[in-house]
């Protein structure tokens, strides 16, 4: 009987025959049918001559090369850039309030949860829409600051500042939920230890805090850089078409353009990308001991 | 707990900056509210006439059932398929040791970090394919997609806690395996379900890039609410996004006080420290 | 006790194995009806393994476990008349202490009222309030989880109970009274209990028998004051705690020699055909200093060390001829009369020594 460890702790239910197996065999089926098989479809149209709608044809570079001819490439470029900068900028505005979750709230740090979890639960559509009412010429601040002080600050919305803030918002949960299991790992008895030693405050920061939380430093950021990269919403509401992302070119050949193959193409190169990250990431995490904290 | 002043200057700091934060996280859907009362076509602030004529207009309008119809149906079923699945997928995942769950655990988070709209796009070039016609069950099916890896982690957190000590010893107290599933893994995991069930339906209901790809001939709410934000905005749109807000917030906290209804014995009998 | 009526519990050949490492070897053992039986070894020595076997929550790779006459290896665990109190105690929290007791019974579908009854029977034996009935079962003491555990075992009204080391994360005085009542309790129900520990100490308080397993392996069966007086073998004699032992040889009638000092000492009893073994000599049957002046076997050494152990005090004394560190134990009132660093002799007397082979 093979098994070893597993038949160790789990052979207690010696007749569901390898519950770990069945149990997981509805969603890996599900998910095989769902997900695989739609991105294999994918990766096969990549290969496809221009502009043709079935993959029964000789394959092709074709569209691959094109992405550099046809500068398509800019839309990774601005997407690349606008993920970065958010991530950036998340880490340095979730890092104090993971801080607090973590260390300071105590009792409250579950009310914050709720608070800031809500509102994913929430069309993004909407809650961007809210801003876009609050940009706007005329909107909720310039109304606001013409009233008070005669001043008019339109020109907010349809920047690429504008885009920037919207990203920040919506992704901001994802930042931050990976940064307070993070720094919940780092045990304070380290830090008092670092202290006793003679680490100043930055020190201790450097040296103790910041390896010691990095998994969920690198969860969070992962997450939202691509995230960011692959999203869609933010740009076209509250940017309109000041710059196109990934996925904008994406849905543009599909639908406009009626082009599968480059449309297939882009995606197969978004996917690539982003995978990547997330195999880079996974390899150096273990799930069970941050998510089960074991 | 005593804290030096620059410690206490630090708290300080961190939690003003907190509650900044969280202002700006419910900005935009009191903004929402706001216009939704707005007597004007065009949005214009400050609103020179309130009303609520928008609200009467929204829940008469035969469209907007037929929307809402939709979107509700959608999540009804996402959420019951997504629950059972998840289930299963999260005792995979934290709960059993087996050979491939490392593997298996890595594979089944991915469509969460997957662009949906992407996703949304490879599907609609899937049901082509296969020769089906989108509509509101294939958004069913493009929900779960992306839906079902983020049940399966929710309940897993709430699984790695679970003793199995404590099955293999309803067991030996004579419960067949049908009993042991109702008597103590069912109840005892039931938080996790209901996070999962209520992420599910929520995550559903509020869904647009999915949507958009694959409703077909059929709308849902988010998908309506993006058309006409981007071309042709009445105040119908704030009045829709508020309702569709409220009625999330009802939902949440209706199956909140009925879970707490149900299950206020058992946790009393967990003691404080565990009902979190 | 008549020793012809067949054994309550049997195990023969059992043995368990994961791939290639072999937990439990081929164990062979007999338990009477109502017998309090422990089975004691060390961590890994497949003891939990062995009794998750009798259990039902593991299959024995080969040999038979038969209960009563009939062989139980395809019985499943709940159908099985028996019943466990887990390490962890495994009471469900979301259940009342009530309803974790009355469980069982539920299960076998047995009516509100009786069940109510038997529970309220329960905690009075196992003397617990009649009020903790509707307590949740987290908001009890350690002790209070034991009994509670304890009571939802015994309504189930098993053949044999079995305890898979329920007292280890206790402290050591709670320890000590629930070792009590346990065995006040095995009394009361006349039910047969088989336990698991690593302590040798805790099994002698409660056991009947006693049976060492090292390696997968049983090593010695015995009552309680067998193992301690006539240890199979020096693993089983050092597993009380510390104890000086000496490899010898045998040198002559009923005397053996030290292999690492030369000298020859006197035995009681030498086992037929001994040729080389082990001497070992319990610290708290060594003489010391004034006491030591008569004894048949001396040994001469520096007093390096004393500690105090409660009611005994310990001399730890280095033989002057090896580097053999020796431990005395006497007790408070018989101390030694000098101080450290005192040349020192210590000695025991033939009969008061442990002679094992190899």
């Amino acid at each position: 009987m093979a098994g070893g460890k597993a038949e160790r702790h789990g052979d207690h239910v010696s007749w569901f025959r390898q519950p770990g197996v069945l149990a997981a065999l509805p969603v890996s089926l599900f998910l095989l049918v769902g997900f695989a098989g739609p991105l294999l479809m994918v990766i096969g149209y990549s290969f496809m001559p221009p502009r043709t709608f079935s993959l029964d044809q000789a394959p092709t570079l074709a569209n691959y090369v094109s992405v550099v001819t046809d500068s398509y490439y800019l839309s990774f470029v601005w997407s690349l850039w606008l993920a970065v900068v958010t991530v950036v900028l998340l880490f340095l505005i979730c890092y104090p309030i993971a801080y607090g979750m973590a260390k300071l709230f105590g009792r409250w740090a579950n009310l914050v949860t709720a608070a800031v979890a809500i509102p994913i639960l929430i069309s993004e559509n909407i809650r961007l829409f809210g801003w876009v009412l609050i940009l706007l010429k005329n909107g909720i601040f310039d109304g606001t600051m013409q009233t008070l002080f005669g001043v008019s600050v339109s020109g907010l919305l349809y920047t690429v500042p504008a885009i920037i803030f919207g990203l920040v918002y919506v992704y901001l949960p994802f930042m931050l939920f990976p940064l307070v299991i993070g720094i919940t790992m780092i045990p304070d008895a380290l830090k008092e230890a670092a202290s006793d030693l003679g680490a100043s405050r930055w020190q201790i920061f450097r040296e103790v805090e910041l390896p010691l939380a990095m998994p969920g430093i690198m969860i969070g950021g992962i997450l939202t850089f691509i995230l960011v990269l692959g999203s869609l919403a933010e740009s076209k509401i509250l940017g309109g078409q000041v710059i196109v992302m990934i996925s904008d070119d994406i849905e543009s050949a599909f639908t406009f353009a009626q082009n599968w193959p480059k449309g297939s193409v882009l995606s197969v190169l978004l996917l690539a990308l982003s995978g990547l990250i997330v195999f880079v990431l996974f390899r150096r995490i273990d799930l069970d001991r941050i998510i089960g904290r074991r | 707990m005593e804290l030096s002043a620059s410690q206490r200057l630090t708290r300080t700091i961190i939690v003003i900056w907190t509650c900044v934060v969280i202002f700006f996280l419910y900005v935009p859907m009191a903004a929402i509210i706001l216009a939704s009362f707005s007597k004007q076509r065009y949005f214009r602030f400050p609103i020179s006439t309130w009303t609520t004529e928008w609200y009467t207009k929204t829940l008469e309008s035969l469209s907007v059932r037929d929307l809402l119809w939709t979107s509700l149906s959608v999540a009804l079923l996402v959420t019951l398929f997504s629950v059972l699945l998840a289930f299963f997928g999260a005792l995979a995942f934290a709960r059993y040791e087996w050979k491939g769950r490392k593997l298996y655990q890595r594979l089944v988070l991915l469509p969460i970090f997957f662009p949906q709209a992407v996703l949304g796009l490879a599907l609609l070039l899937w049901f082509s394919a296969i020769g089906v016609t989108t509509s509101w069950q294939t958004a069913v099916f493009a929900h779960m997609i992306w839906i079902v890896p983020i049940v399966v982690l929710i309940m897993s957190i709430q699984v790695y806690s679970f003793d199995p000590a404590l099955e293999e010893a309803a067991f030996d107290l004579g419960a067949s395996r049908w009993q042991v599933l109702r008597e103590i893994t069912l109840p005892i995991l039931s938080p996790g379900i209901i996070s999962g069930g209520i992420f599910a339906f929520l995550l559903s209901w509020g869904n647009f890039p999915l949507s958009l790809f694959s409703t077909g001939a059929d709308q849902t709410v988010p998908e309506w609410l993006y058309a006409k934000m981007v071309s042709g905005y009445t105040p119908q749109v704030p009045t829709l996004g508020s309702l569709t807000m409220s009625g999330a917030t009802v939902f949440l906290i209706v199956v909140y006080i009925a879970w707490l209804a149900l299950t206020a014995r058992s946790r009393r009998m967990r003691g404080r420290a565990a009902a979190e | 006790m008549s020793e012809v009526r067949q054994p309550f519990l049997e195990l023969k050949g059992v043995t368990k194995r994961f791939g290639q490492f072999t937990a439990v070897a081929d164990v062979n053992l007999a338990i009477s009806e109502g017998e309090f039986f422990t089975l004691v070894g060390p961590s890994g020595s497949g003891k939990t393994t062995m009794i998750r076997m009798l259990v039902g929550m593991d299959r024995p790779t080969s040999g038979e476990m038969i209960l009563q006459g009939k062989v139980i290896n395809d019985v499943p665990a709940n159908k099985r008349p028996t019943c466990m109190v887990f390490q962890s105690l495994a009471l469900f929290p979301h259940k009342s202490v009530g309803e974790n007791i009355e469980f069982s019974m539920k299960i076998a579908g047995v009516d509100a009222g009786t069940r109510r009854k038997r529970a309220n029977e329960l905690l009075e034996q196992l003397r617990l309030p009649l009020d903790y009935y509707d307590k949740g079962v987290n908001q009890c003491s350690g002790g209070e989880r034991q009994r509670i555990a304890l009571a939802r075992a015994l309504a189930f009204d098993p053949q044999i109970l079995f305890f898979d080391e329920p007292l280890s994360a206790l402290d050591f005085r709670l320890r000590k009274t629930l070792e009590k009542e346990l065995k006040d309790i095995h009394r009361e129900t006349g039910k047969t209990f088989v336990y698991i520990t690593h302590s040798l100490e805790e099994a002698m308080v409660m056991s009947d028998r006693i049976g060492i397993m090292r390696e997968g392996r049983i090593v010695q069966v015995g009552k309680p004051h067998e193992i301690y007086n006539e240890p199979v073998d020096k693993f089983v004699a050092q597993f009380m705690g510390e104890v000086n032992t000496l490899d010898v040889e045998a040198d002559g009638a009923d005397r053996v020699k030290d292999l690492a000092s030369g000298m020859s000492y006197a035995v009681a009893k030498m086992p037929a055909g001994f040729t080389r073994g082990n001497l070992i000599i319990r610290p708290e049957v060594m003489k010391i200093g004034k006491g030591a002046a008569d004894m048949p076997n001396k040994v001469e050494g520096v007093l390096f060390n004393d500690y105090a152990l409660g009611s005994r005090i310990q001399y730890q004394v280095r033989s002057t001829t090896t580097d053999m560190q020796w431990l005395v134990e006497r007790l408070q009132d018989e101390p030694y009369e000098g101080g450290l660093d005192d040349t020192v002799a210590i000695g025991w007397r033939p009969e008061d020594s442990i002679l094992v082979s190899e």
